[in-house]
């Protein structure tokens, strides 16, 4: 339930509007996808004949091919079920970088706007969509709804982030195993900059449930390729921990570091099956959903 | 083991690391806090990474104060000094008096140098190793000791004040020293106190009753310099005596040494006369161990201007000793008037002709004293200036206003002697005579021939006159017998000495100084009248003794061999001129009437000279002798050798002579003081290898970066 004060406070009003303008936006200009059911059953769509076998229903037999050929056929038909979507957006502290230049999108700002998009993508179509914001824990969760004004109670809780704490993802993926419908589709939208080796066994666990995974992986440019010059003094926007350098000294080393931990959590969740999406913030989030939403129909094509 | 600087001021150029640390902190790149995500990234990525700038620029920063450091020490000349720190000094500061031993004994070879400079080098090294605020004062302990520095606590000015000390001639008085150091504890300012004193442990600078005043309690820390001593000190010249042969027409010179072998082995060295600088003479001789020869050269002397020169022996560990100075005059004539109050046509019944043949035996100048013979009558047509010595004898008046001629000579320095007589005239020469003669004649004192004649007393003279006389000639003066003589009454307003006593306590022989010169009674006759003096052996001695005595050449004479530090008395023989002395290294130093020249610490023959009148006004100083000064004679200083006696002073009488005090003795090997010895390590050489690396090293930094 909404308070009084999540409801009139300007900022967050604000922010709902500008996510709701971003998604729609969004949304409109792509595919309108349909998910198709693995259930096969009664529907509009036709999908193949089945011989004919005691306790089929004598109402799907085709009565045309049976005519001409003297054998009793079933019809089988695809059918269209609504997909349940549980996105997971890290809300922890590291999410919450922003360029002191202000010369890209905040990071938070682009997870928020990325969310908001899929939602409003996934509503539109009639699919459930549910929200689950963690740090170290599970901070808000939604369950999956698809009705239309879901949209607006998810854009709520969306708009009241402030990126806090420490990330745990992996034990937050490992409560959430329970609590997420088995088949659906799971969302998590993190900078996943943690220490924590256990995130793989976590995506594993999901899987072999049978869920969906996709990964979106954002990260700032400045997480990046470390653009700073100068004596500086890191603080960590998660903890205390304080790193005192010249980021020229190590700007290589750590470019290097950083890739290797994207490489090593890309290969980790194609070894899994898991979707990996990698979005820089400097890239346009359309760009990235069509790219993104593209490859998903010519693979469910195959 | 201790770290020493031989340039310690250099020291200071350390603080020139102030420079890069300034511009570090300058140039410092203002710090910046960014709020960032991926810190434990980035703390991975610096552990992993090689290069760390900001520790570089600390390193290079580090090294560039380091090789600053390093230059400034290179230039100090730093060396180790590998010795044992000694426990008393401690980290407290201290008031410590240094007591250097600079006799001439320190100057015994000791490898390269002296063992004075080992002693000096000693002093520089132990002052790096007292803490700050330590304050040092300085006792040079040649006799007598002084206080060459009183308490500083500024190093420098003290190593200047060792630096610029030099080894003296004097020897050594260590009570002497140790007693001033009380002087200077009265104002020290640190309570913990202490006595350095570097010797040679020489016997003889350690003499017991000097120690006999001594309430210190400080501690004593002796330092024996002596075990440094590479060789030993073999022999010394003792003594010199030089002497005229007169009875030859050859007139040899007759120069009598004596040198002491201090070594226990037989010695064999040369011993050579040198006469105005070059070698006349040599000779090999073996001197026993222990023992002291005497040797004589014998030289010709042809011509009559002085001489001087010097006995040497052959070098050994101290070279200071081994030679000894004289200086010889050829003896100049004394003009002398002997005037005979009571001439006799028998001549041996006269005054004169006693005086005469005594003044000069063989009718030749072989005895320097020329006498001319002149009876009153006479005496006005003399020229007294020609004359040194006038010689009254039994005069009973002097031609009619020549007492005032006879006063001028002797007020101008001219000697007046008079002998006694029946021709005298007491009331002529107490009315007459009253301005020169220091006493009153009293009265004709005649022995009667029943009673036994009178005698000299000679007992303790030590009137100049009477030195030469042996003991059996005094005793052959005794027996002289005096039947008559003359009494005196003092004046009050004059001063006169007694030369001579007879035994019935009336004085036989007067002497006054009158103006600048001397007037001499003898209060019996210059003939056989009154005594039998005149036929005694000792007579010809005596008479030409007081002849040249009262020439004043006496003085001279037994002067003219001094003692290093002695002081020479300059009016002798001066007869009213202006003086000068030129010592043996050639400074010029002009003598102040009436008072002593003390300037004698340099061994070797010193000049005389007469300056002419208005030549230099009195307060120049001299630096060249002005033109018509003539040389009015010379004097010789030399060491006393009981320095050079080798024989060293033990530990328990040490502590006996400063009981109370705590006395520890200690060999120098185990300090400071050996620079040019394996036990010190230079450094200097490394350290600029290690700042010409530090250079190389940097720029191999800054091109990497």
């Amino acid at each position: 339930m909404e308070n009084s004060s999540q409801k009139f406070d300007a900022q967050v009003l604000s922010r709902i509007s500008t996510l709701k303008m971003t998604a729609m936006n969004f949304v409109e200009g792509l595919l309108t996808g349909q998910h198709r059911s693995r259930h096969k059953g009664s529907s509009v769509e036709f999908a193949e004949y089945k011989d004919y076998s005691p306790g089929d229903e004598i109402r799907h037999i085709d009565w045309k091919v049976v005519g001409k050929t003297d054998k009793y056929h079933v019809k089988q038909f695809e059918q269209s079920t609504n997909l349940k979507c549980t996105l997971l957006l890290d809300a922890s502290g590291s999410m919450g970088y922003q360029s002191l230049t202000d010369e890209h999108t905040p990071k938070m700002q682009y997870a928020l706007d990325l969310v908001a998009t899929l939602s409003y993508l996934l509503l539109k179509q009639f699919d459930a969509v549910g929200l689950t914001l963690f740090n170290d824990k599970v901070i808000e969760h939604i369950p999956p709804r698809s009705k239309a004004s879901h949209f607006q109670h998810i854009l709520h809780s969306l708009a009241r982030i402030t990126p806090q704490g420490t990330t745990q993802i992996a034990d937050v993926l490992a409560g959430m195993a329970e609590r997420l419908p088995k088949r659906s589709l799971l969302i998590l939208v993190s900078d996943f900059l943690t220490p924590n080796q256990d995130l793989h066994k976590s995506l594993r666990l999901l899987v072999s449930r049978g869920l969906e995974v996709i990964v979106f992986h954002v990260l700032h440019p400045d997480e990046i390729h470390l653009p700073f010059e100068g004596d500086i003094v890191f603080e960590s926007l998660e903890d205390d921990f304080r790193v005192e350098l010249d980021p020229q000294d190590i700007r290589d080393e750590y470019q290097k570091t950083i890739q290797e931990h994207i490489d090593s959590f890309k290969k980790d969740c194609n070894a899994l099956g898991v979707d990996y999406i990698f979005q820089d913030t400097s890239e346009s989030l359309d760009q990235a959903l069509s790219y993104y939403l593209l490859k998903r129909k010519s693979l469910s094509n195959l | 083991m201790s770290l020493n600087y031989s340039s310690p001021l250099f020291l200071l150029g350390i603080l020139g690391i102030s420079v890069p640390i300034l511009i570090h902190l300058l140039t410092r790149r203002q710090q910046k806090r960014i709020s960032f995500s991926a810190v434990h990234l980035l703390a991975q990525s610096q552990k992993r990474s090689i290069k760390k700038s900001r520790p570089n620029r600390l390193f290079l920063l580090l090294i560039r104060c380091l090789a600053i450091a390093l230059f400034s020490l290179a230039l100090a000349d730093p060396y180790f000094s590998f010795k044992n720190s000694e426990a008393f000094l401690t980290a407290t500061p201290t008031s410590t008096v240094f007591i250097l031993d600079d006799s001439y004994s320190m100057g015994a070879q000791a490898e390269k140098n002296s063992l004075f400079d080992r002693a000096q080098e000693f002093i520089l090294a132990e002052l790096n190793r007292f803490p700050e605020k330590s304050e040092f004062s300085l006792i040079l302990a040649s006799s007598p000791a002084q206080i060459e520095q009183d308490w500083t606590s500024d190093k420098t000015v003290f190593e200047q004040k060792i630096k610029a000390q030099a080894l003296s001639l004097r020897t050594t008085n260590i009570g002497d020293a140790i007693n001033q150091t009380q002087k200077l504890f009265e104002s020290a300012g640190q309570e913990k106190r202490n006595i350095y004193l570097l010797t040679d442990l020489q016997r003889n600078g350690w003499k017991e009753e000097t120690f006999s005043q001594i309430i210190n309690t400080t501690p004593v820390q002796v330092f024996d310099f002596s075990s440094l001593q590479t060789e030993e000190n073999k022999a010394a010249v003792q003594s010199i005596q030089v002497t005229q042969e007169l009875l030859t027409q050859s007139r040899l010179l007759r120069v009598k040494a004596e040198v002491k072998n201090f070594s226990s082995n037989l010695m064999h060295t040369t011993f050579s006369l040198f006469l105005n600088d070059k070698v006349v003479k040599e000779k090999f001789i073996d001197i026993p161990a222990g023992q002291t020869l005497s040797r004589e050269f014998s030289y010709p002397v042809r011509s009559h201007q002085p001489l001087s020169g010097k006995v040497q022996t052959s070098d050994d560990g101290l070279n200071t000793d081994n030679s000894r100075y004289f200086s010889f005059h050829p003896k100049q004539n004394i003009k002398v008037l002997v005037v005979d109050g009571d001439p006799k046509t028998i001549s041996h019944q006269s005054e004169s002709f006693y005086l005469e043949h005594a003044l000069n035996p063989f009718s030749v100048s072989l005895s320097h004293i020329d006498p001319t013979v002149s009876t009153l009558a006479e005496l006005p047509l003399r020229n007294l200036s020609d004359f040194s010595v006038v010689i009254l004898a039994n005069i009973s008046e002097l031609p009619p206003g020549y007492e005032l001629e006879i006063e001028k000579f002797v007020l101008n320095g001219g000697a007046l002697l008079f002998g006694m007589g029946d021709q005298i005239s007491l009331k002529y020469f107490n009315e007459h005579l009253g301005n020169l003669l220091p006493v009153k004649l009293e009265s004709h004192y005649k022995i009667p021939t029943s009673n036994a004649p009178l005698h000299l007393l000679l007992k303790n003279n030590t009137h100049p006159v009477m030195k030469i006389f042996s003991p059996k000639e005094i005793d052959q003066m005794r027996e002289i017998n005096f039947h008559s003589l003359i009494t005196v009454q003092a004046r009050e307003d004059k001063k006169f000495k007694v030369g001579a006593w007879f035994e019935n306590k009336k004085p036989a022989v007067i002497e006054a100084d009158t103006g600048k010169g001397l007037v001499v009674l003898f209060l019996s006759s210059l003939d056989r009248d009154w005594n039998d003096f005149p036929i005694q052996p000792t007579f010809l001695p005596w008479i030409q003794r007081w002849t040249q005595y009262s020439a004043r050449g006496l003085n001279s004479i037994f002067k003219q061999n001094l003692l290093v530090g002695e002081p020479f008395h300059p009016n002798a023989n001066s007869l009213g001129h202006k003086q000068a002395v030129r010592t043996p290294k050639g400074d010029l130093h002009r003598l102040q009437q009436d008072k002593v020249f003390s300037d004698t610490f340099q061994t070797g023959v010193y000049q005389l000279f007469n300056l002419p009148t208005n030549a230099v006004p009195a307060t120049a100083s001299l630096t060249k002798l002005p033109k018509g000064a003539e040389p009015a004679g010379t004097f010789t200083v030399n060491i006393d050798t009981q320095e050079s006696e080798p024989e060293k002073i033990t530990q328990k009488e040490i502590e006996g002579f400063m009981a109370g005090m705590k006395v520890e003795i200690h060999a120098p090997h185990s300090q400071a003081s050996q620079s040019d010895s394996s036990e010190e390590t230079p450094l200097a050489t490394s350290f600029l290898i290690m700042v010409a690396g530090i250079f190389l090293l940097e720029g191999w930094m800054l091109r990497k970066e």
